[in-house]
C-alpha cells in the first residue's frame, strides 16, 4: 500500500487537526443554517486565521465548514422554509410540511442521517478517484491543461440560466481583470498603470470576499425582514428504524447523482439536490406523498447535496479545476499556503493530499456527531440577531484582503471589488461566472500561449492531442447540457444557485 | 534681553541625542522580515526560519511578513522606501537582480543596501530520468542537429531559472525555445515530455532525482554540489556558464553602519545555527555567509551577468 496513505491518516487523524475540524463542522453548521450566510461567505471569513495556521490543520477547518454548512442549510429549510443555503433548496419542499405538522425532529434526523450517508459515499469516491484520476492528470501537456481548463469555464453556462449575455458578460468581464499584472509569457506589464501593487495582479481571494460578502451585508442591512419560526421546539431528532429503511431507496439515488454531478464542473449542490428529489419521487411507491411532507423527498437531495462535497473535491485536487465556488475558494486557501492542488500534489505531496482526504472523512463523522446531539440548540441560532452578525462579517473581510499579501491596497482591491458585485446585483449580473474566469483565467492564458510557443504557433496541436481532443468534445456537450438542465431547473427553482 | 544661545544650542544637542539614540540602541524592537514571495515556497521557509534564528540572537521578534509580486519588485520597492533604522530587512534573492533589470521597478538593485549572503545553490540543468542523454555533451549535439526544436522549461520569464537556462545554451552554442512554465509546472513538463529539459533551483529538482524521475547532467555552478558530487559543473565541460540562486538580506539605504553590522553579525550566527544547517542538508542549500564587503563584490559581478543575458535576448528593461 502506498506509504502516503497512513502518513495522511495519521497527520489527519492527530488532536489538532481533529480538533479543527470539529470547529469547523460546528462553525459551517451554524453559518448554512442562518439564512442570508452562505458557505462561501463562512469560509472567506475564517481564511485570515488559515493564513496563519500550518496547511493541515487550516484545511481541516475549512472542510469541516464545508461539509458542516451543507448539513446547516437543511436546518433552517425545515424550520423556516428558507434555504440557509441553496443546495438546501430541495430539502424544504418536504421538510418544511413535516415540521408545520409537529414533526420537526423526524425531519431533522433524516436530513442529518441522510447526509452522513451521501457524504460518506462521496468519501469513498474521493479515496479510489482522485489518486488515479492525478496519475493521468500527470501526463496533460499545456495544450491539454488549455482544453481542460475551458471546459472548466463552461461552468459559466449553468450558472447564466437566467440570462446568458448577462452571465457570458460577467465572465468576460472576470477574464478581462485577469490580464491585468504580469504577462505570463513575456513577462511585461500590462495594465498596472506604473502601479506597483498591481504588478502582481488581481488576486481572486481578494477579489472574492469583495463580490460576495460585501453585496450580502448591504442586503442584510437594507433587508430587515424578520422570519417567523414554524417551530421552535425540536424533540428527538434520533431517527427511528421504520423511517431508515424508508429513505434506503433516495439515499441511494441521491449519493450517487451527488458524488457523481459534483465531479463535473458546474452542477454543484443545487442542481444535484433538485435532480435527485426528481429521481425519487420517481422511484418511490408512495410519489404523491412527495411535496406533503415525505421522509424520502427529506432524504433524496440531503444526501445529494453532501454527496457533492467529496465528488467536487476531485477534480480540485487532481486538476486544480474547481467544482463550485467553495471549492475555488478551498484552490485559493491551498495556494497561499503552497500547496496549489493539481497531479503533482499526490506525487509530491502525498502525505498532504491524503490527510485532506482523510479529514474529509472525520469532517462526515463529526458533522453526523455534532448534528444529531446538537441541532436542539443549535436551532436557537436560526434567529440570531443581523446587527452582530454583519458587522463582524465586514471587519473580517476587511482583515481577510489586507492578511492575504499584507498589502493594504488589497482592502481597496476589495473594496473595489464590492462596489462591482454590488453593481451586478443591481444588473441582475450573475457574479459566479466573473468568479470562475478570476480563478482560471490565468491558467487559460497561461497554457494557451505557452502551447504556443511549444508548437511555434502552429494551432492544430489543440486537435491533434486526443486529451486536449476530448475536452473540447466535453466542453461543447458541457454546454449544451448545462443549459438544458438549468432550464428545467429555472421551472421549479427561479433562484439563480449559488452555494 | 539677552539671547538664549545656550538655551537653544542644548535643546538642540538633546534633540540630536534623542534622534540618534534609537540607531544606538537597536534593536529597540520588532523587526520586519520581509520575503518577497508567497508562504510555502522555499523562499518562505529559509527565511522564516532564518528569522526565528535571528530574533533568537538579537532578542526582539522578527516578524516574518509575505509581499509578494512582481517578481520581488513589490517587496524591493517597499524596501527603498522604508526607514533606513534596521527595523525593516527583506530577505532577498537573485530576483533583485532580475527583477530590476527586467525593468519591474525603476530602481536598479543598488537602491537598497545589503548585509551579506546567507546561502546559495546552483541552478541544475535537469532531464527526464529515462531520458536518451546521459552527458551534457549528448544534448548539445542533439540541440546543434535540430536548432530551436528542444525545449527547456524554466520558471518564469525573467526568472533566475531563465537567466541560467539562456547563459548555459549561449555558451554551449544551442538554440531552443524557452518555455516558461511556472514554479509549479517547470517539474511536470520535464515529467511528461512536454519539455525536453529544465533548469531548476537544485532543492525543486532533489527529491524527484533521488526518486529516479529525473537526472541532472550539469550545473552551471562554481563547484561540484555535495549532494550530487558526480555531476560536472559547467565549467569542467569548458562552457563559460555560472549562475546560482542566492539568498541574503537587503535593508533600505542610508542604515546606519552600527545596524548593518549587527545585522550581519546576527545574521551569520543564525545561518550557522543548527536548525538552519538541518533544513540545508534536508533541502539541498549551501549555507555560505558572506560579509558585506565579499556581498557587494558579489552582487556587482551577478548583476553584470544577468544584464548581459538580458540584453543578448531582448529582456533588459523590456517593460
Amino acid at each position: 500500500m502506498n506509504p502516503d496513505i497512513l502518513s495522511g491518516l495519521g497527520q489527519s487523524t492527530a488532536l489538532l487537526p481533529l480538533l479543527s475540524t470539529c470547529i469547523g463542522v460546528l462553525a459551517g453548521l451554524i453559518v448554512g443554517m442562518i439564512p442570508g450566510l452562505t458557505i462561501s461567505t463562512g469560509i472567506i471569513v475564517v481564511l485570515p486565521v488559515t493564513f496563519v495556521l500550518p496547511p493541515d490543520i487550516s484545511i481541516a477547518l475549512l472542510l469541516g465548514l464545508y461539509v458542516g454548512g451543507m448539513t446547516g442549510g437543511s436546518f433552517s429549510a425545515v424550520l423556516l422554509n428558507i434555504p440557509g443555503t441553496p443546495s438546501a433548496s430541495a430539502t424544504g419542499i418536504d421538510g418544511f410540511p413535516l415540521s408545520s405538522r409537529g414533526e420537526a425532529g423526524r425531519a431533522l434526523g433524516v436530513a442529518i442521517t441522510a447526509s452522513f450517508v451521501g457524504g460518506l459515499f462521496s468519501f469513498v469516491c474521493l479515496l479510489l478517484i482522485a489518486p488515479l484520476l492525478a496519475e493521468i492528470a500527470l501526463e496533460f501537456r499545456s495544450e491539454d491543461m488549455f482544453s481542460l481548463v475551458f471546459f472548466g469555464l463552461t461552468i459559466i453556462c449553468s450558472f447564466a440560466a437566467r440570462s446568458l449575455v448577462k452571465g457570458l458578460l460577467s465572465g468576460a468581464l472576470g477574464l478581462a481583470l485577469v490580464t491585468i499584472g504580469q504577462d505570463p509569457v513575456m513577462g511585461t506589464q500590462r495594465f498596472t498603470f506604473g502601479e506597483a501593487n498591481l504588478m502582481a495582479g488581481v488576486s481572486f481571494l481578494t477579489a472574492l470576499i469583495g463580490l460576495f460578502a460585501i453585496p450580502q451585508i448591504i442586503d442584510n442591512l437594507v433587508n430587515k425582514d424578520r422570519v417567523k419560526f414554524a417551530q421552535t421546539k425540536v424533540r428527538s431528532v434520533f431517527p427511528k428504524l421504520r423511517d431508515l429503511i424508508a429513505i434506503r431507496i433516495p439515499v441511494f439515488i441521491g449519493s450517487f447523482t451527488g458524488a457523481f454531478l459534483g465531479i463535473l464542473p458546474g452542477a454543484g449542490g443545487p442542481i444535484a439536490a433538485f435532480i435527485s428529489y426528481d429521481y425519487s419521487r420517481k422511484a418511490s411507491k408512495e410519489p404523491e406523498q412527495f411535496g406533503k411532507g415525505s421522509v424520502e423527498g427529506v432524504a433524496a437531495p440531503e444526501s445529494a447535496n453532501n454527496a457533492v462535497t467529496g465528488g467536487a473535491l476531485i477534480p480540485m485536487m487532481t486538476l486544480g479545476i474547481p467544482g463550485d465556488p467553495v471549492t475555488a475558494i478551498l484552490i485559493g486557501a491551498l495556494i497561499v499556503h503552497g500547496l496549489a492542488p493539481g497531479p503533482l500534489l499526490f506525487l509530491e505531496r502525498g502525505d498532504f493530499a491524503y490527510s485532506m482526504i482523510f479529514s474529509f472523512f472525520w469532517a462526515n463523522i463529526f458533522n453526523f456527531i455534532i448534528a444529531i446531539l446538537g441541532v436542539r440548540f443549535l436551532v436557537k441560532l436560526v434567529a440570531a440577531p443581523r446587527a452582530l452578525l454583519m458587522p463582524t462579517v465586514a471587519v473580517l473581510c476587511v482583515v481577510g484582503s489586507y492578511a492575504l499579501r499584507n498589502n493594504f491596497f488589497d482592502v481597496y482591491v476589495m473594496l473595489f471589488f464590492g462596489c462591482l458585485g454590488l453593481a451586478m446585483r443591481w444588473l441582475d449580473m450573475p457574479v459566479v461566472p466573473m468568479l470562475l474566469a478570476l480563478v482560471l483565467g490565468r491558467q487559460l492564458e497561461e497554457n494557451l500561449r505557452v502551447a504556443l510557443v511549444a508548437s511555434q504557433g502552429d494551432v492544430s496541436v489543440f486537435f491533434t492531442s486526443p486529451i486536449s481532443l476530448t475536452f473540447l468534445c466535453l466542453s461543447a456537450l458541457s454546454i449544451v447540457w448545462s443549459l438544458k438542465t438549468a432550464g428545467k431547473q429555472n421551472q421549479t427553482n427561479p433562484k439563480e444557485p449559488k452555494s | 534681553m539677552k539671547f538664549p544661545y545656550k538655551t537653544i544650542a542644548s535643546v538642540v544637542a538633546l534633540g540630536m541625542v534623542a534622534v540618534s539614540t534609537p540607531a544606538y540602541a537597536f534593536p529597540d524592537g520588532p523587526v520586519e522580515f520581509v520575503i518577497p514571495f508567497g508562504a510555502g515556497g522555499g523562499a518562505d521557509i529559509e527565511g522564516r526560519l532564518l528569522a526565528k534564528e535571528m530574533s533568537n540572537i538579537l532578542g526582539v521578534p522578527f516578524v516574518p511578513v509575505n509581499k509578494p509580486g512582481g517578481g520581488g519588485a513589490i517587496t524591493y520597492t517597499y524596501i527603498t522606501n522604508a526607514k533606513p533604522d534596521g527595523h525593516t530587512i527583506a530577505w532577498n534573492s537573485t530576483s533583485v537582480l532580475t527583477t530590476t533589470n527586467l525593468g519591474n521597478t525603476e530602481f536598479e538593485y543598488d537602491a537598497m543596501d545589503h548585509i551579506g549572503r546567507v546561502e546559495f545553490q546552483p541552478q541544475p540543468f535537469v532531464v527526464k530520468g529515462d531520458a536518451k542523454w546521459n552527458t551534457f555533451a549528448e544534448f548539445v549535439d542533439d540541440c546543434k542537429a535540430a536548432p530551436n526544436t528542444l525545449k527547456i522549461a524554466n520558471s518564469g520569464t525573467g526568472s533566475s531559472t531563465h537567466a541560467a537556462a539562456i547563459m548555459l545554451m549561449n555558451a554551449a552554442g544551442c538554440e531552443v525555445v524557452h518555455l516558461p512554465k511556472g514554479i509549479k509546472g517547470r517539474n511536470k513538463s520535464v515529467l511528461n515530455g512536454e519539455a525536453d529539459a529544465m533548469i531548476a533551483p537544485l532543492t525543486g529538482a532533489v527529491n524527484l532525482t533521488n526518486a529516479g524521475k529525473l537526472k541532472i547532467l550539469v550545473m552551471p555552478t562554481a563547484e561540484r554540489s555535495p549532494i550530487f558530487p558526480d555531476v560536472p559543473t559547467a565549467k569542467e565541460l569548458g562552457y563559460e556558464a555560472e549562475l546560482d540562486l542566492f539568498r541574503g538580506l537587503s535593508v533600505p539605504k542610508g542604515t546606519p553602519d552600527d545596524v548593518k553590522m549587527k545585522l550581519a553579525d546576527a545574521m551569520a550566527k543564525a545561518a550557522k545555527s543548527d536548525a538552519f544547517m538541518e533544513l540545508a542538508t534536508a533541502k539541498g542549500f549551501t549555507v555560505s555567509p558572506t560579509g558585506y564587503e565579499e556581498f557587494s563584490a558579489y552582487l556587482a559581478d551577478e548583476d553584470s551577468k544577468v544584464k548581459e543575458i538580458f540584453k543578448e535576448s531582448g529582456l533588459y528593461k523590456s517593460k
